[in-house]
């Protein structure tokens, strides 16, 4: 039982669900009326039925009995007219009254109001015994049913009166009571749904307004505020809500702060590696570099004063290192950070790192750089220069590409590079997976200068990157 | 499940509303009325002059006439009319045996178409009755002179004692009914001038003096609510009467009948319940005062 009427309650409960709140007050507003309506109609028409049934039963009873009483004399003296007129003016006088008829004591017919004829089965059907006050039924004619009292006249001795009461009359009151009841149900019905609409109008704007403010907040805006338009549970509600937008203000703010921060923080992380990168290059540059040429300058001249073919050689192959070594040291300075960059901006640095590039890996570059005459802030140049290079390596790192091209473009107050290759492009989600973290690289250098960055890839598709930095 | 209780029982509520008929009949279905079948016995037909009312004669006379229905071997029909005058009709064409009339009828039968005296009764050891003057109890007045100005109730335009001597009186001082009582009617009984005067519709009413002592005996609070304020001279006793043409065996019969009424029990019953001591043959003579009263009272003026 209780599972079933779970399972009733849930299916309600989808049912219900499914219409909105402006229908479900308008459903409930015009099932109630009508079900009143109805319900008091039927029960009102069955209660008038049953008393206004025996209210004529009493009645057919109590004019029988009149007409028993004052056709009495007139049956004795043999006034005949005058029993007719009775009759007649009985039945003028009871609109109710379809027939009147009075027997003799051996049930010949003295008078009735039929008319030219008399239906003969109706003298059998009731009759009543001397000693009774009065005998009453429900006879079921052609013209509805019809309450038929036998009253007996003078104890009898003087014959029987027959009264017929129909229905007709009655039912038709009751019939034109229904209708007006109905009527007034429609009518009610229809101030109902005037009523409801107001109704629905007064409870679903405040939801209406909550539905918007949500929809707002969902999109960022937390300076929404709903007015509690009622001390009810929707307004409730709406200070729930308000209270809620306003923690969420708060959240959203602390956020922010800690986004602000952890931006500085990166910025300062990110100048300082660059700092450090150019402090290193240039130390290996000015320092070991140096130092690495005056070591070949006096191998060449140990070389040049040493006799020995054998020393001359070894001598040599130590040179050739020394000068392997200067160039991995100059490699790397120049990785570390390219002097070029700072000397002569972004522009001469990324030709000639694709120009090393292309020496290094076996990929071939083609670099265009329109609109980038002028120096730009080092912050941009630098970030740019990295979202290049990054990319480059990963191109050659995992790309398998023949080709490669970066385009730069400064034009309207921005700097747009895209970078594509024909290499095997990859999966994002993977990529995520793997916690492959240069892409978040160089996408943090581009947020950081309020740029945007987007990765275009699908398997076997190449790669293509789009950044756009304002400057 | 309660829900749907409720509902059946709603529903039957709702079905209790109209009983079920006892009979099915087709009120349109209008066939002629049977004319009324010829009976094999000729009854004695029976009529009684509405002295009093319909249903007091039907009370009153019906012991006697089935004390006559079995005396006479055949069946016995009461037969009743409105007036005095009707009852007259029935006996000159034949249409009732015999009849129970008013003296003063018999007055104006004898004389119109020789309406033959059958017997009388006796009442009281005696044959005769008087007119009694009767007023509510609480009404002042003490004679006829009184009631000027009143509204009084006659019984039948033929009526001895009903009329013809209560207008005598009015006459006597010089007046005429119209003139002497603010408003006249006719109430065709005697025990219905007697009630008429006891509830105050009539301010007075001249009424039988058997059919009053009757009716009291009956209605003992009748005797509460009326005053006998005047009684006329005695006349003779209201008579049974049969037409001229009656053949002379049924008057045999009939008077034999009447006659030896009181020496059987059922006969004494019958009598006792009209009020009667039994009945005698009776003469024209006796009904002379009133003969001259009736002349008096319809007197050409």
């Amino acid at each position: 039982m209780t599972i079933q009427n779970s399972q009733f309650l849930a299916r309600l409960w989808r049912f219900a669900g499914a219409f909105s709140v402006r229908t479900k007050i308008m459903g409930i507003v015009l099932a109630l009326v009508l079900l009143l309506g109805v319900g008091i109609t039927v029960q009102v028409r069955s209660v008038l039925t049953l008393a206004l049934e025996q209210r004529l039963q009493e009645q057919s009873i109590s004019v029988a009995r009149d007409v028993a009483a004052r056709a009495t004399d007139l049956i004795l003296v043999n006034d005949l007219f005058s029993l007719h007129q009775l009759l007649v003016e009985t039945q003028l006088n009871n609109p109710d009254v379809r027939y009147a008829f009075v027997t003799d004591s051996n049930g010949t017919v003295l008078a009735h109001t039929f008319g030219p004829g008399f239906p003969q089965s109706l003298l059998e059907i009731n009759t009543v015994a001397s000693s009774d006050h009065h005998h009453t039924i429900l006879l079921d004619s052609d013209e509805g049913l019809v309450w038929d009292t036998a009253v007996p006249i003078f104890d009898g001795k003087a014959g029987v009166a027959r009264i017929g009461l129909s229905e007709a009359g009655m039912q038709a009151t009751v019939t034109t009571l229904t209708g007006q009841m109905l009527l007034t149900t429609v009518m009610v019905s229809a101030v109902g749904i005037a009523a409801a609409t107001l109704l629905t109008w007064v409870v679903t704007r405040p939801i209406i307004e909550l539905k918007q403010a949500a929809e707002a907040v969902g999109q960022g805006d937390f300076q929404q505020y709903v007015i509690p338009w009622a001390g009810d549970e929707i307004g409730e509600l709406a200070e729930a809500f308000n209270a809620m937008t306003a923690d969420l203000a708060q959240a959203e703010k602390e956020r922010a702060e800690r986004e602000h921060l952890r931006s500085q923080l990166l910025e300062k992380v990110i100048t300082a590696q660059e700092d450090e990168r150019r402090r290193i290059a240039r130390e290996l540059h000015d320092e070991t570099g140096q130092s690495l040429t005056s070591l070949m300058v006096r191998l060449q001249m140990v070389n040049q004063q040493c006799p020995l073919p054998d020393i001359q050689e070894q001598l040599d192959d130590v040179r050739t290192l020394v000068a392997q070594t200067l160039d991995g040291v100059h490699n790397l300075a120049v990785e570390l950070r390219p002097s070029v960059l700072d000397d002569l901006g972004l522009a001469a640095a990324l030709h000639r790192y694709v120009q090393d590039y292309q020496v290094r890996y076996p990929v071939e570059v083609d670099l265009v750089v329109m609109g980038l005459e002028e120096r730009l802030p080092s912050a941009v140049e630098t970030a740019v220069y990295r979202i290049v290079q990054e990319s480059l390596t990963n191109i050659a790192r995992h790309a398998q590409a023949q080709t490669a091209s970066v385009l730069l473009e400064c034009r309207n107050g921005r700097i747009r590079t895209i970078i594509e290759d024909d290499g095997v492009g990859f999966d994002w989600d993977q990529v995520k997976e793997n916690g492959r973290l240069g892409l978040y690289g160089i996408r943090e250098r581009a947020e950081l200068l309020n740029g945007v960055l987007t990765i275009e890839s699908t398997p076997g598709q190449g790669t293509s990157i789009f950044v756009e930095v304002p400057l | 499940m309660r829900y749907f209780l409720l509902l059946i029982a709603f529903f039957l509520l709702v079905g209790c509303a109209t009983p079920p008929a006892a009979a099915s009949i087709n009120l349109s279905d209008l066939q002629p009325l049977p004319g009324v079948s010829a009976t094999a016995v000729k009854p004695l037909r029976v009529a009684v002059a509405a002295i009093i009312s319909p249903k007091g004669t039907v009370d009153s006379y019906g012991p006697l006439l089935d004390y006559l229905a079995e005396e006479l071997d055949r069946p016995v029909e009461l037969v009743q009319r409105r007036t005095y005058g009707e009852v007259n009709d029935l006996v000159q064409s034949g249409e009732v045996d015999v009849a129970f009339v008013c003296t003063s009828a018999y007055i104006v039968g004898q004389r119109d178409f020789g309406m033959q005296l059958l017997a009388a009764p006796q009442v009281m050891g005696d044959t005769v009755y008087h007119s009694l003057l009767i007023v509510p109890a609480d009404s002042p007045a003490q004679s006829m002179a009184d009631l000027r100005g009143s509204v009084f109730a006659f019984t039948d335009p033929i009526s001895t004692s009903g009329r013809n001597y209560p207008v005598w009186l009015v006459q006597q001082m010089g007046e005429t009914a119209e003139s002497f009582f603010s408003r006249t009617f006719y109430t065709y009984s005697h025990d219905d001038a007697i009630r008429a005067v006891a509830n105050h519709v009539a301010d007075g009413a001249a009424v039988d003096s058997l059919v009053y002592a009757f009716a009291l005996e009956r209605e003992p609070e009748l005797a509460q609510k009326t005053r006998v304020i005047h009684q006329s001279p005695a006349f003779g006793i209201p008579p049974v009467v049969v037409s001229p043409q009656a053949r002379p065996q049924l008057v045999a019969d009939l008077q034999a009948a009447l006659l030896q009424m009181n020496e059987t029990a059922a006969g004494q019953a019958a009598l006792q319940a009209a009020g009667m001591d039994g009945f005698v043959l009776i003469e024209d003579a006796l009904y002379q005062s009133v003969r001259e009263l009736e002349t008096a009272v319809n007197r050409e003026p």
